[in-house]
């Protein structure tokens, strides 16, 4: 019965979700544009934090490393949408073995303060490599070719480019969802509660670190490579730490313990970033207000919350 | 489980359909304006400048009749001098709060980034103040033009200027972003052609944006060879630049000084007597110009309006603002496309004469101004402009060709 109600309730959000270009104001298509990437972004980023109890402060570097390779590969190849795709995941997951082969060693604050590290200078890289990367101007000016697979699309409708984005948010998320509910997907929640014991049981701790790191890092850089196409700039500020940050707001607003608290939070945070600057220019007060309240009194983020709440009610 | 929610679809699809007939205009319905503009931070004074620009025009408008009987509403957004933010701040405006035109950017990065989408948006913007080259070259598009002065017209100017000098060795101090280096790459090309013998340094300056300290970059070029400097800081980096420039010296060298956009009165007057005299100050406009009837009328009023003399933002801001009249006039409609069109190859007056949208490329030949600050204002507090030049925008402007766009 309770499984039967959840897939309802998950039905009807995509469904409704399917139905945003129809019956919402034309704006919000670009809203939820950018709600569905970041909450990619945010739910490959909390399959190291939430699940495997790994903070890591350099996720952008991912992100905006696949911004800029799908970028790059439209302006100079012009390759097809699903091609540039490809590129962004292969570029980022080589990245994150790279990062994540020197990363996943150290632990808690050394471990945060390593990704920290790293992301900076894949930032610093973007900002300076004037010639490729377009500096602290970024890549801009890139118009979107064909979709692939010989499927006959008008990327540039940002209509079109919704249904893309969620079709591609939906498989990706399906595929970490099965990762996460693998018997891989549990080693992973063991490591967070207790890495001694996982590693008594003659587990490579390690490896399961630096895989889930891979994953993670791959999947952010699909979500920079559908942002690019996007925002149609790919710019250092996407792998600047305060994009790092954003997954980890989003995380613990909408709540680590589960794997749909990422994209509610996701939710949450581009909504009321969209609705406070319409009012005042101090939303980050605002967010810092609304983070404070959640860390002390709702632990579980919105989602964990709601759930709780409704289980109480059905009691 | 399944009725309640037909339901649901069938109220939101009635909402929907109500809220699409809500918004086709009516005739007393104003005519809406979107206006992008950095609004925060260390260049928000140009954003509070053009904005100036724009309510004195709408409303000199608004009380003659409005535009096609209907009156004017401004909506701003702030860039933050982002691209990303810029391009989601224009679909709000287009989507969200249906405005028929575009005015704004302040940054070449902005435009860069903003310019290739405005055909999805179908509406016309007019930049009033970046100068990438590129906006109206190999970026250009039918729904984007530029009243204001670009970098290849303004750097042109310089050269001619850099090259009548005894400087032989050129370096630079700009911006680390596209207008800096802009800047930078056109007026070397241009000193080049005029004066083959000149040195162009290798060893460039170029801070961030929004740098607060500008000494390590003072402090090389005065230790350096170099006897000529152009300078493409601007804004409030200008401000602060000048003043750690002044501290340690660097104006009583003997050295070439050409500031790319030193006349902007924002900057003029936040520094008053501190900004040295004898040196090239560049702008786009220049209120104390222009000896023409729109130009007496407008910067009167701007004065009795705000109190000092008006900037090249305000002016080109103010100035778009009529353009998109005399086009909607022209078209007879507010419709995106059609503005567009009526824009392409317009002639208009403006308070700096009579101004062209290029047919070839939507920039319009207006005029560099070049000066040499001169003593202090007796009323205004800001520095007067002495061996005044005004270049012919035509013919400082690169030729259709040159720019690589295709219309």
């Amino acid at each position: 019965m309770k499984a039967k109600v959840v897939l309802a309730c998950l039905l009807l959000v995509i469904a409704a979700l399917v139905a945003v270009p129809w019956i919402a104001s034309y704006f919000y298509v670009f809203i939820f544009t950018e709600i569905l990437i970041m909450g990619l972004f945010a739910v490959s980023f909390n399959l190291i934090f939430g699940y495997t109890g790994m903070l890591s402060f350099g996720h952008a570097a991912f992100f905006g490393v696949g911004s800029y390779a799908t970028a790059l590969v439209l302006i100079h190849l012009q390759w097809p949408f699903l091609a540039c795709l490809l590129v962004s995941m292969g570029v980022s997951a080589v990245l994150a073995l790279v990062i994540g082969y020197l990363s996943v060693r150290l632990n808690e604050v050394y471990f945060a303060m390593l990704t920290l590290a790293f992301g900076m200078m894949i930032f610093a890289i973007a900002y300076q490599w004037r010639s490729i990367t377009g500096g602290s101007d970024g890549l801009a000016g890139f118009t979107l070719g064909s979709f692939g697979l010989g499927i006959d699309l008008t990327l540039s409708n940002p209509a079109v480019y919704y249904h893309v984005v969620l079709a591609i948010v939906g498989i990706a998320s399906l595929v970490l969802y099965v990762i996460c509910r693998s018997s891989f997907g549990l080693v992973l929640k063991a490591i967070r509660q207790n890495p001694e014991r996982v590693a008594f049981a003659g587990l490579n701790v390690r490896t399961y670190r630096l895989v889930a790191f891979i994953i993670a890092g791959t999947f952010a850089g699909l979500a920079g490579g559908l942002i690019a196409p996007f925002l149609r700039v790919a710019s250092p500020e996407l792998i600047h730490w305060s994009t790092s940050a954003e997954p980890v707001l989003m995380s613990i607003l909408g709540g680590t313990g589960y794997f749909l608290g990422p994209f509610i939070g996701s939710a949450v945070f581009v909504l009321l970033e969209t609705w406070i600057t319409s009012f005042t220019g101090s939303w980050m007060l605002v967010l810092g207000i609304i983070l404070a309240l959640m860390v002390v009194f709702f632990r579980k983020g919105l989602l964990g919350t709601f759930l709780d709440w409704w289980m109480e009610v059905k009691k | 489980m399944k009725q309640p929610n037909l339901r649901k679809l069938m109220v939101s699809m009635v909402t929907a359909a109500t809220l699409t007939a809500g918004t086709s205009a009516y005739a007393e319905d104003p005519i809406r304006i979107g206006g992008i503009y950095i609004l925060s931070g260390s260049a928000s004074t140009y954003g509070e400048f053009a904005q100036k620009g724009i309510d004195l025009a709408v409303s000199e408008i608004n009380e003659s009749g409005g535009i096609l009987g209907r009156d004017i509403e401004m909506i701003y957004e702030d860039s933050q001098g982002k691209a990303s933010v810029a391009i989601q701040a224009a679909r709000k405006l287009v989507h969200s709060e249906d405005v028929d035109a575009l005015v704004g950017l302040d940054s070449s990065g902005v435009a860069q980034g903003m310019v290739p989408t405005m055909p999805e948006l179908q509406k016309p913007l007019i930049i009033t103040h970046a100068a990438t080259p590129d906006v109206t070259g190999e970026l250009c598009n039918p729904f984007t033009y530029r009243i204001s002065v670009n970098v290849a017209q303004n750097m042109k100017a310089a050269a001619k200027i850099a090259s009548e000098t005894d400087a032989k060795n050129w370096t630079t101090i700009g911006p680390d972003y596209s207008f800096g280096h802009q800047s930078w790459e056109y007026f070397g090309d241009y000193l080049k052609e005029i004066n083959p013998d000149v040195n162009l340094m290798s060893d460039t300056n170029f801070p961030r944006f929004g740098a607060e300290d500008f000494t390590p970059f003072i402090d090389r070029v005065m230790d350096s060879d170099a006897d000529g400097v152009l300078i493409s800081v601007w804004g409030g980096d200008l401000v602060n630049f000048v003043r750690q420039a002044s501290n340690r010296g660097f104006f009583e060298k003997d050295l070439e000084l050409m500031f790319t956009v030193g006349a902007a009165t924002e900057v003029l007057t936040a520094l008053g007597d501190r900004m040295p005299e004898g040196v090239h100050l560049s702008t786009r406009y220049w209120y104390d110009a222009y000896d023409n009837d729109i130009n007496k009328r407008f910067v009167k009023a701007y004065i009795e309006e705000y109190g000092n003399p008006p900037s090249y933002n305000a002016e080109g801001a103010y100035a778009a603002i009529y353009a998109y009249k005399q086009a909607m006039e022209a078209a007879g409609t507010t419709d995106g496309p059609a503005v567009a069109k009526a824009l392409r190859g317009m002639t208009m007056e403006a308070p700096n004469g009579t101004v062209t949208f290029r047919e070839g490329d939507n920039q319009a030949m207006v005029s560099p101004n070049w000066g040499i600050s001169g003593p202090m204002h007796p009323e205004h507090g800001i520095r007067t402009l002495t061996d005044l030049q005004i270049f012919d925008g035509e013919e400082v402007a690169r030729s259709v060709e040159e720019t690589g766009c295709k219309l």
